[in-house]
């Protein structure tokens, strides 16, 4: 019988020096979390399907693996850790000394349509810092992102900032609560005549073309925090030059933590809160991790615990290295 | 330099003509060129030409940093790009095409014809008639025609096809715009060019 070495969509086994770079890439993220004070917790990668599924957004929910165990149990197979993390420490809290920084690592699992260069299965560092609140916190967890982002070496290493509802005031105000999840998408499309067409501002219009309004004060309770990360942007900005990091609030308008936008965060992971940072590497400006604050997801699980944190993916980060690293005389 | 990915189907002079007006030099475009790559605007934008279907892994793989591409070609791709225009074109739009004007009464199943079928779900979604689709590769009017199907969806330009082999354009679903696509990176590192450009087009009136 000859036996198939073919792999599942989405699927990669690294051989050889694969292998190798990863692991010493990983090692060395690793190793910059500890250096930090972050303790490493090992997370199971089977769950329950029910509890694990009520964490997530809708679109996430329709990329979960699930099957009935021989016992008859639905179970999930991980695809993303936050959820499972917070799940866990939510019940334990009474007996933990907060603030607690906590890193994780391993394979995530989401069913992605097929296409060249999407994988299903992805391999993850990830950090969280939780039960410290406000913008400190925020900037603790964006500097390490930072920090570690830089110490891959990867060429042309981006940042892009922004806050999970910062544009809700200016939506529901132009385009009602049946309009505004229309008009999120159109300004997170860039699209400027969608957004005119469904009665976008003018200050929605400087969003989707600066990334932010001219004047602050148009984001009613948020321009304050814009300015404020304004500012902190600057500061880290100066730490790492070689990092390019900009506040786009387009960039993040579908993520909305207003209710009355209701279907817009189907299309997204949306338990985001507050700040929110998304990071890219490479000339191809490949998507390589990202996070923010997700008070929210602990108040569902009926707990008040801030939490801040990120992910890196390692699959992206090892191949934006790679394809920069010199060749290896043989390889 | 900014990477552009222009299309070599349908859609193609639709796109000159509007890069034209946003200040791309294509009219230094050699049309017998066979080379896949061409720098125009002093080096400043390189132009590749690519078949529709493939356009949107390149600008989604950063491999382009934009590139225009039909709104029927968009709809049925799952990519993770930024849409800032749609270009006024409308020259083809999406129909159902049959051998007759009826549609399928309320409560029957058709069998659907279609290159596209996502596109064919979302438009028919609200539909009171089921149908099942038939995914084809092409010559999708002959589905209708030697009863593969009852009906096709098909892109529809001029319908000369369709009266040639006695097919009917039963109805209209949508007209099809070709859209300027973006990387998300690339948008944060041109986005002062991408936003010239996008604003020539709306002043032309070629961006709707």
């Amino acid at each position: 019988m000859r036996i198939s070495t073919g792999l599942p969509i989405g699927v990669t086994a690294l051989l050889f020096g694969a292998a190798g770079r990863r692991k010493s890439l990983e090692d060395a993220l690793v190793g910059r979390l500890v250096e930090n004070d972050y303790s490493e917790v090992v997370l199971p990668i089977l769950d329950y399907a029910e509890p694990y599924e009520a964490l997530l957004s809708p679109a996430s929910r329709g990329e979960l693996y699930r099957f009935v165990d021989r016992d008859g149990e639905v179970l999930a197979l991980r695809s993303d850790f936050t959820p499972l993390l917070a799940r866990l420490i939510a019940p334990r809290l009474g007996g933990l000394s907060l603030p607690m920084r906590l890193f994780y690592r391993g394979d995530v699992v989401r069913w992605a349509e097929e296409r060249a260069g999407r994988l299903r299965e992805s391999y993850q560092v990830g950090a969280e810092l939780l039960g410290e609140d406000g913008e400190a916190a925020e900037a603790e967890v964006l500097r390490l992102f930072l920090d570690l982002l830089a110490s891959t070496g990867v060429p042309r290493p981006a940042v892009i900032v922004g806050f999970a509802g910062a544009l809700d005031e200016l939506l529901l105000a132009a385009a009602g609560e049946s309009g505004s999840a229309d008009l999120a998408a159109a300004v997170a499309r860039r699209e400027r005549s969608a957004v005119r067409r469904l009665g976008g501002s003018a200050a929605l219009l400087e969003v989707v073309d600066k990334g932010v309004p001219a004047d602050p004060a148009a984001l009613g309770r948020m321009g304050e925090r814009l300015a404020r990360c304004a500012e902190t942007v600057a500061a880290l900005s100066g730490l790492h030059p070689e990092i390019a990091i900009g506040v786009d609030l387009a960039e993040f308008a579908q993520l909305t933590v207003d209710p009355r936008l209701g279907t817009s965060d189907s299309l997204q992971r949306s338990y985001y809160d507050g700040l929110v940072f998304r990071g890219y590497a490479g000339a191809g400006g490949i998507e390589i991790g990202g996070g923010g604050r997700y008070n929210r997801l602990f108040d569902q699980l009926g707990v008040d615990l801030p939490a801040v944190g990120f992910t890196l993916g390692l699959d992206g980060l090892t191949s934006v290295a790679t394809a920069a690293a010199p060749q290896e005389v043989g390889s | 330099m900014i990477r552009l990915a222009l299309p070599k189907g349908r859609i193609r002079e639709a796109a000159l003509v509007a890069f034209g007006v946003a200040g791309v030099e294509v009219e230094k475009l050699d049309p017998e060129t066979r080379a896949l790559t061409t720098r125009l605007n002093g080096g400043e934008v390189e132009v590749l030409f690519l078949k529709d279907w493939d356009l949107p892994l390149y600008v989604e793989r950063g491999i382009a940093d934009c590139g225009v591409v039909g709104s029927d070609v968009l709809g049925e791709v799952d990519g993770d790009l930024l849409v800032p225009a749609r270009l006024r074109d409308g020259a083809c739009h999406f129909s159902l095409i049959g051998k007759s004007h009826d549609l399928p009464k309320a409560g029957e199943q058709a069998r659907l014809a279609t290159k596209y079928p996502k596109t064919a779900r979302r438009l028919l979604a609200d539909r009171s008639w089921g149908a099942e689709i038939l995914e084809l590769s092409g010559s999708v009017e002959l589905a209708p025609m030697l009863d593969l199907a009852d009906l096709a969806l098909d892109i529809v330009q001029t319908g000369r096809t369709l009266r040639e082999n006695g097919l009917i354009e039963v109805e209209v679903l949508d007209v099809i715009h070709p859209c300027l696509v973006v990387h998300r990176a690339a948008y944060q590192r041109h986005r002062a060019v991408l936003n010239a450009w996008v604003s020539r087009l709306e002043a032309a009136e070629l961006a709707l």
